[in-house]
């Protein structure tokens, strides 16, 4: 297996814990709430799916688990935020540190358990290819995270559902006028950015590096968070976003097993600048910036 | 009024009698009050790692002295003002003999030992050497040495690799020996590096381990990775693999080659016995084999019994002091003489090594 075989095998799997978490973020943004706790929800799902998964529970209750205890934290932020109109960044700032301490207090125990991953299940035919097949023989949970970016494309460009969460993002107010409850569009989509953070948590815990261990998410909620920005709450650049920083990041640490010289520490900061500048150049028409920013972003909704 | 004023003068009387008796207490206790040991650590104690070596080292301590020493652990304290404020809060308690884990503590501990001579202070890794101040740093290389002849006897395809945090001189010389060690049973063998340039990321580190896997490297050294990751994936995808500090055999139960584990208790009871008795003297404390800190433990069934017993005489040579792993000649990897013939590196200069040696692949970042 040579470097770019590795790369094209690993790439979505690698993408996977930002891809689930960025989703998550992105339905949130556009009904026009920021929540910046991702990085604490994630840790709290990791967690919770790791205890699941260790005591047996299997992969599918751990995920659920997850799931379920994430979106319950975020729905925290959503009764300060939507209830007492409190600052949105703040708010955000106060789950996610409160999600890494619970996260370090129910993973005591836990420290440095390892356990099993998910098996690997191959497109037949596909995954035969040279070169290219490693990209075919992936985990279900990347099969999965595939399906929900396709939904959620669908869902914002197609359906009447995705109208309405943008209508509650764009102008709050008319949304209310018309006759749509702001409120509880915005828990919903509060309730499922958790629930997609506590996957993306799961997914580095119980598949992707299968241990817990105290701070493992190490930054990668911040990251899911700017990866909707610089895709400018596009699903489809947040996917391009997602792959490319999953890619660049292997390939740095190819490059070095390779023996390339090229110093470490710019191969450790190309994931970023590479995503930057990629997602930088397809969103610099300002015109469209403007049309896909989310208007109400990060306001507090009063009638 | 009558009632008022023997009430107030009740009180009074009742404030006295207590603050009299804090003291009273206090004065009491000074004499054997016990001795007060704080661990301070960056990361959580585990079950295996650094953090967990160290906190292992002070276990004799606690069997030994029993109710005269009281030992406190923190742990997770970031480096920083945080880790300032916390050490000089629990000197402030009482405790009088502080080991510092990490590097970064380094300004802010030398400051308490500054402050007062009656505090004692481990250092790890660090260069600063006070009266009260000891820095001390394990000899890793010399086990890394053995395990890299045993990395190269196991190695089908000729290429070993190293996931290493940062390239400060500490892993960089493990690097090194683990390459010389393994070049004694074959000439030609390669060692890839990967730096991931953080101490704590196990995705990342992962990540690393089967970057190297894919380069067809069969043995994996982790070097200074405080959970099972590397060894975990290695174990999975069937390669060799080590660490560093304690022992993760229970994580790869067939492909585990061995760890260069530390004990510090040996190092640690010394130092408190010296404290107790007011002799304590600051000085560099790096050690290996000879002193009991470094030994490699659970060694592979897998390991030829021709390679074993030389690395077994190896190992014996290096603690009664006759053989040391950069003893030249050694080709740096630039091609320029490292050590020449004969000669053998003093302390000071592998605790300062920023070069690899000749069969590293991977340049050494700047």
């Amino acid at each position: 297996m040579n470097a770019i075989e590795f790369i094209l095998a690993g790439m979505l799997a690698a993408a996977t814990p930002f891809l689930l978490a960025a989703l998550g973020e992105l339905v949130v943004e556009r009904a026009g709430v920021l929540n910046l706790g991702v990085e604490g929800l994630m840790a709290f799902g990791a967690v919770l799916a790791f205890i699941v998964v260790y005591h047996g529970g299997g992969h599918f209750l751990g995920f659920l688990a997850a799931g379920i205890a994430s979106a319950a934290l975020s729905l925290i932020f959503a009764f300060v935020t939507l209830g007492f109109r409190a600052n949105q960044v703040a708010a955000g700032l106060a789950i996610g540190i409160l999600g890494q301490g619970l996260s370090a207090l129910f993973g005591k125990t836990y420290e440095s358990l390892t356990i099993k991953g998910l098996p690997k299940l191959s497109i037949p035919g596909l995954s035969e290819i040279p070169v290219v097949g490693g990209l075919f023989t992936q985990d279900v949970v990347v099969w999965i995270s595939l399906a929900a970016t396709l939904g959620i494309w669908v869902i914002f460009a197609y359906t009447k559902l995705g109208l309405v969460i943008r209508a509650v993002g764009e102008n709050p107010k008319a949304a209310h006028a018309i006759g749509y409850s702001v409120v509880t569009v915005r828990v919903l989509a509060i309730a499922f950015g958790g629930a997609m953070a506590g996957f993306a948590g799961a997914y580095a815990a119980v598949v992707y590096t299968p241990l817990w261990a105290d701070g493992m998410i190490a930054g990668r909620g911040w990251i899911a968070i700017a990866l909707v920005v610089f895709g400018t709450w596009m699903t489809g650049r947040i996917f391009l976003g997602a792959c490319l920083f999953g890619a660049v990041s292997l390939m740095g640490l190819a490059a070095q097993a390779t023996g390339l010289d090229v110093p470490s520490q710019l191969l450790s900061s190309l994931p970023y600048l590479v995503t930057i500048i990629v997602l930088g150049i397809i969103s610099a028409d300002r015109r469209l910036l403007k049309l896909n920013g989310v208007a109400s972003l990060g306001e507090p909704f009063e009638r | 009024m009558l009632n008022n004023l023997t009430r107030r003068t009740l009180m009074k009387g009742l404030a006295a009698t207590g603050l009299a008796g804090t003291l009273g207490s206090r004065l009491a206790l000074a004499a054997d009050e016990p001795l007060g040991i704080t661990l301070v650590i960056p990361s959580p104690v585990g079950d295996v790692g650094w953090g967990h070596a160290l906190a292992a080292g002070l276990e004799p301590i606690k069997a030994a002295y029993g109710d005269k020493v009281k030992v406190t652990i923190l742990e997770n304290i970031a480096e920083g003002p945080d880790a300032d404020r916390i050490m000089n809060k629990t000197v402030a308690d009482g405790n009088k003999f502080l080991i510092a884990g990490s590097f970064g503590y380094q300004n802010g501990a030398l400051q308490i030992a500054r402050r007062d001579p009656s505090v004692t202070v481990l250092h790890a890794s660090g260069f600063q050497v006070a009266p009260n101040f000891s820095p001390f740093a394990a000899k890793y290389f010399q086990g890394t040495y053995l395990l890299g002849m045993a990395a190269a006897a196991l190695s089908k395809t000729g290429k070993l690799g190293s996931v290493s945090a940062f390239a400060i001189p500490e892993l960089i010389t493990s690097i090194n020996a683990f390459t010389l060690g393994a070049q004694t049973v074959n000439p030609d063998i390669e060692v890839s590096v990967v730096w991931v340039n953080s101490w704590f990321d196990p995705a990342k580190e992962q990540e690393a381990a089967k970057a190297l896997i894919a380069q067809k490297c069969d043995v994996i050294f982790s070097n200074a990775q405080d959970t099972p990751s590397v060894i975990a994936a290695c174990e999975e995808a069937g390669v060799y693999a080590f660490n560093l500090n304690s022992s993760m055999k229970k994580y790869a139960e067939k492909t585990y080659l061995g760890c260069v584990a530390t004990d510090w208790s040996p190092f640690f009871k010394a130092s408190v016995e010296d404290h107790l008795a007011g002799t304590f003297k600051g000085a560099n404390a790096f050690l290996g084999v000879a002193e009991k800190v470094v030994e490699v433990v659970d060694w592979n069934p897998a390991i030829p019994a021709e390679t074993m017993t030389k690395i077994k005489e190896l190992e014996t040579k290096i603690a009664n002091g006759s053989f040391s792993p950069f003893t030249g000649p050694i080709t740096k990897a630039d091609g320029s003489e490292g050590v020449a013939a004969g000669a053998t590196l003093p302390d000071a200069d592998i605790i300062a090594m920023n070069w690899h040696v000749k069969g590293v692949a991977t340049p050494l970042p700047k």
